[in-house]
């Protein structure tokens, strides 16, 4: 009973129950299938909502914790809780879910019951992997989320859907095969040293692990996770991947799975391996920095707009690791806010193209122009995304930029010089390409006569808008929740500060 | 002998002694009564249930029966359960499309049933020469069920298989004189005890070799792609999932013998270019037989990693053998629901498999993601507890190998989904066409077959605890 009265393991459990319910309705009744999909996805946001009025914002410990015993023998058990760090992942899996439901009603014509399946067990696992406080929980739900975004990008997919398809699926599961071996490893490790099976994280974190197992262990972690962020150069998969899925999946793929890398980070790479965290952490905050001018400048260059957008997340993602990897406060509370603003503009971004391409058939950002003559409600929405997503202060995506820049800026004053050049670019980028888009003269005829946005886009964008303002204005609800966590995470990095200190003593 | 005990072995050999029964049953009888010819299926299949009612879980005991040649415990008791289920699971596939000519059915059944006997034997056997009889027993029919439809592919293959098999059957023989020279005795209990000088090795890595053919282990698999090719699809079922579980079961025994040296070596070096070689040579299949018949070898390498787990590998791989089992049988089942000739469908065949056909392409979507190890599937539970062992053991670079193949293997399971789900049939209007011909009639007894693997394969893992616990107690008997 215990799995169905903690409002995690709800979470979890319902989108699946969902899932496996819309199996039993027949495939024809389409308003039915999706009826239930949203009423399902509704229902989680409720039950997440629920979650937040629960949550103890002042408390750095895990809360809603539950503990069933699953496989004893190996020491798995389902473990799940919270922190504010993966409340506000969960919350903005559990906010964007029925938005791409919307945004899929019109969008997916072929095979819907599946798609309808593939979605609520994608939530499921979405938010499996950041509910879990066992690394088998996290690594099944992180690995199982791969079935159906597969099908999601290879079968709703656009013309190069199957390349992509595979593609995301192979570049995450050779990522993170490595990681599985190292799973094994510390798990030994740990029963070696304590006699105890245990896959739960608090209980490793506390292991006591050689230098240099700690190395290697953060690597096979970090390769996992630098994969799925996407980090410069492990970023391949993702324009393809972005490009392919349909708007949905596109929204979900910005919106959370790229978090998951990061939080990967947060939750296991760093505490788990502090000390081999603070040698690589430069380097992976380089990477982001690489990765924001090198994404700011691919983007640039795009035509497409799916695919400037996808780029844009490399370079949002960026900024995000280098405040994570700066181990400031203020900077890392700034990159969780980010992630999640990352997501909401982002998301808006893909349902606002996906908005044109079911009207026009055509992302190219040359077959559009004047649009604010024919659209103006899409063209007001398309501006205060665009504004957000290029940091305008006032709107989220400033709140979380600035927190980062200047809490990195005591760490890495030249990395995080060097990011701002990149939030130059992309306010270059994005403006050009809004203007290129919205204003202008209307210079082809089909655009003539595209329809303003209906009832239904409007429904799932203004929620977005509301958020957008909403942590503009107003981050400190979301800041008070995040900082305990990030606090216990900068915490943990700092357990083999000592020893480090010493081995640098010794040279 | 107690009494209980004399009764438990009693009710247990009946198991072996039912399924010769049925086999000359299978054999004889529709000779003489006209009625019966064409139910060969249905005895056997009758046969075969019975048996399993009296494979009841043993006490908890170990009863070394006929001086020590059968060993029954509740190990052999799981693994008999094993064999007789796979038994049944082909025999249903055979009713539902008979594998052999209707004048050969009789053969059929009791080649079939002389091998399953042949099987439980092997992997009860309490010393070598039992062992080695009893793959005899089980491999000389199965030579004959590969090629039994005559059709060229079919005898080419029986004829490959046959050779290999008599040259791994010749180096056993060999291998088991030297240590019949060297022992006083060729139980495994006593192979333990004595000291290994070179010859000895040199007995053991004959046996080794011999047995390392029946499991595929590279590079004595060159037999096993042309075999499951050419082989009945039901044949080739059992080959993968029941024949490669013979060998396991012997190899480990003669695994366990040594806690070091140079069998350890050659077991690690085994593994680890089965793994590599078979997912690498699986990428370029293009026929689907051939392509299970790599991952079955891709599946004996990982197998082979958990020999080095110990107690919790052992545990892991009798975990390991039923899954895998469920997968291939299943996959297989969907193979023979589809195939228009003897060869079988290649790939680019069940293009548009998931509209003509959902459920069948939604179970074969299950098996392909439980063969690459993609969770919540059984196949990554298998594979978890298969390396967690080798892990805590110290071999992690040999589990490291392993989980990178099996990141390349995801490519040509993926390749199947990617036929099925994203590839639009060769020509708008026509789908696949099933045997029958008809494509939207039932599968009958074959479908069946594939309903009940897929819900193994789904619910196998996210419930792993009873099989689990089943495995680790009958673990514990070794």
């Amino acid at each position: 009973m215990e799995l169905l009265t903690n409002p995690l393991s709800l979470l979890i459990i319902l989108p699946a129950a969902a899932g496996l319910a819309l199996l039993a309705v027949p495939r024809e009744k389409t308003s039915a299938l999706k009826g239930i999909s949203l009423s399902a996805a509704i229902l989680v946001f409720l039950v997440s909502l629920k979650l937040y009025a629960g949550f103890e914002p002042a408390s750095a410990a895990m809360q809603f914790q539950l503990d069933k015993p699953w496989l004893p023998g190996y020491g798995v058990s389902y473990a799940l809780g919270v922190d504010g760090i993966s409340l506000l992942m969960i919350m903005l899996t559990a906010f964007l879910m029925p938005l791409a439901l919307l945004a899929s009603f019109s969008y997916i014509k072929e095979a819907q019951r599946a798609y309808y399946i593939c979605l609520m067990f994608l939530e499921a696992s979405m938010i499996g992997v950041f509910a879990a406080l066992d690394i088998f929980v996290f690594y099944l739900f992180w690995e199982g989320m791969l079935i159906p975004m597969y099908f999601l990008i290879g079968v709703w997919g656009g013309p190069r859907r199957v390349y992509a398809a595979l593609k995301f699926f192979i570049y995450t599961m050779a990522g993170s095969v490595l990681m599985l071996a190292g799973i094994l490893w510390i798990v030994s490790a740990h029963h070696a040293a304590s006699g105890v099976w245990t896959f739960s994280m608090p209980a490793l974190y506390a292991g006591a692990l050689t230098r240099e197992a700690q190395f290697w262990l953060f690597s096979a972690f970090a390769l996992a996770f630098a994969v799925k962020v996407p980090l410069f150069p492990f970023h391949t998969w993702l324009p393809d991947a972005h490009v392919e899925a349909p708007t949905a999946g596109s929204v979900l793929l910005a919106g959370v799975l790229l978090k998951m890398g990061v939080y990967g980070y947060l939750r296991l790479a760093v505490p788990l391996f502090p000390q081999a965290a603070l040698i690589f952490a430069p380097w992976l905050a380089g990477l982001g920095v690489v990765g924001v001018i090198y994404g700011s400048l691919v983007a640039w260059s795009q035509r497409d707009m799916k695919k400037m957008v996808a780029y844009s997340s490399v370079a949002h993602l960026g900024i995000v690791m280098l405040g994570i990897m700066s181990f400031e406060p203020s900077a890392v509370a700034g990159a969780v806010l980010e992630m999640a603003n990352h997501g909401l503009s982002t998301g808006a971004l893909f349902l606002l193209v996906g908005i044109l391409y079911e009207r026009r058939h055509t992302r190219m950002i040359e077959d559009y122009g004047g649009l604010a003559k024919v659209m103006p409600g899409f063209a007001a929405v398309f501006m205060i995304v665009t504004l957000s997503s290029v940091g305008l202060p006032g709107l989220n995506g400033f709140v979380g930029e600035v927190l980062v820049l200047f809490g990195s800026f005591k760490v890495y004053p030249w990395l995080a010089g060097a990011a701002v050049s990149g939030v130059i670019l992309s306010a270059v980028y994005m403006l050009g390409m809004y203007q290129q888009v919205v204003f202008g003269p209307l210079r082809h005829t089909e655009n003539k006569v595209l329809p303003d946005l209906n009832a239904r886009e409007w429904l799932y964008l203004l929620p977005i808008l509301a958020f957008i303002v909403l942590i503009g204005v107003w981050p400190g609800p979301f800041i008070k929740r995040i900082m305990p966590a990030a606090n216990s995470y900068i915490a943990l990095s700092r357990q083999a500060a000592p020893a480090a200190a010493a081995v640098e003593a010794l040279k | 002998m107690t009494d209980p005990a004399a009764a438990y072995a009693a009710s247990a050999l009946a198991g072996p002694l039912l399924l010769i029964l049925a086999a000359f049953a299978c054999l004889l009888l529709p000779l003489f009564f006209r009625p019966l010819r064409g139910s060969q299926g249905l005895i056997a299949f009758g046969a075969v249930l019975t048996a399993l009612t009296f494979t009841r879980r043993a006490p908890s005991a170990e009863f070394a029966l006929f001086s020590g040649a059968l060993l029954l415990s509740p190990l052999s008791a799981y693994l008999w359960a094993f064999v007789l289920g796979v038994l049944a699971l082909v025999i249903t596939l055979s009713i539902s499309r008979p594998a052999a000519p209707d004048e050969n059915r009789g053969e059929y059944y009791f080649l079939l049933l002389t091998a399953g006997t042949g099987l439980m034997v092997l992997v009860a056997a309490g010393d070598l020469f039992t062992a080695f009889i009893a793959l005899e027993l089980l491999s000389l029919p199965v030579y004959a069920l590969a090629g039994i439809r005559r059709s060229k592919p079919g005898l080419e293959a029986a004829y490959k298989y046959f050779m290999l098999g008599t040259f791994g059957s010749a180096m056993t023989v060999m291998g088991i004189a030297v240590l019949n020279a060297l022992y006083p005795s060729l139980a495994f209990s006593t192979l333990k005890a004595g000291a290994a000088g070179p010859l000895a090795l040199a007995g053991f890595l004959l046996v080794i070799s011999g047995f390392a053919f029946k499991t595929a282990l590279v590079p004595f698999h060159m037999w096993v792609p042309d075999a499951y090719e050419g082989a009945p699809t039901q044949i080739s079922a059992f080959m993968g999932a029941a024949l490669k579980a013979g060998g396991v079961i012997v190899l480990w025994r003669l695994f366990s013998l040594f806690d070091g040296g140079p069998v350890r070596e050659i077991f690690w070096c085994l593994a680890a270019v089965t793994v590599v070689t078979a997912n690498l040579a699986a990428l370029a299949q293009n026929g689907l037989k051939r392509l299970l018949a790599y991952s079955s070898v891709a599946h004996a390498g990982y197998i082979a990693v958990a020999f080095f787990g110990g107690q919790r590998g052992f545990e892991a791989i009798l975990y390991y053998l039923p899954v895998y089992a469920m997968a291939t049988i299943g996959a297989f089942a969907v193979t023979l629901a589809l195939e228009k000739d003897d060869k079988g469908p290649r790939i680019e065949d069940l293009a548009g498999l998931a509209r003509s056909r959902p459920w069948l392409a939604f179970a074969m979507s299950s098996f392909m993601f439980s063969l690459a190890g993609v969770p919540p599937l059984a196949g990554f539970f298998a594979k978890f507890f298969a390396f967690t062992g080798a892990v805590n053991s110290g071999y992690t670079g040999l589990v490291v190998i392993a989980v990178i193949m099996s990141a390349v293997s995801m490519y040509y399971y993926l390749r199947v989904t990617v036929a099925m789900y994203m590839t639009p049939p060769p020509d708008p209007g026509a789908v696949v066409q099933p045997a029958g011909g008809d494509t939207t009639g039932p599968l009958g007894a074959a479908g069946l077959v594939v309903g009940l693997m897929a819900a193994g394969v789904i619910l196998a893992g996210v419930f792993s605890r009873p099989l689990l616990a089943l495995a680790a107690e009958a673990a514990r008997w070794f």
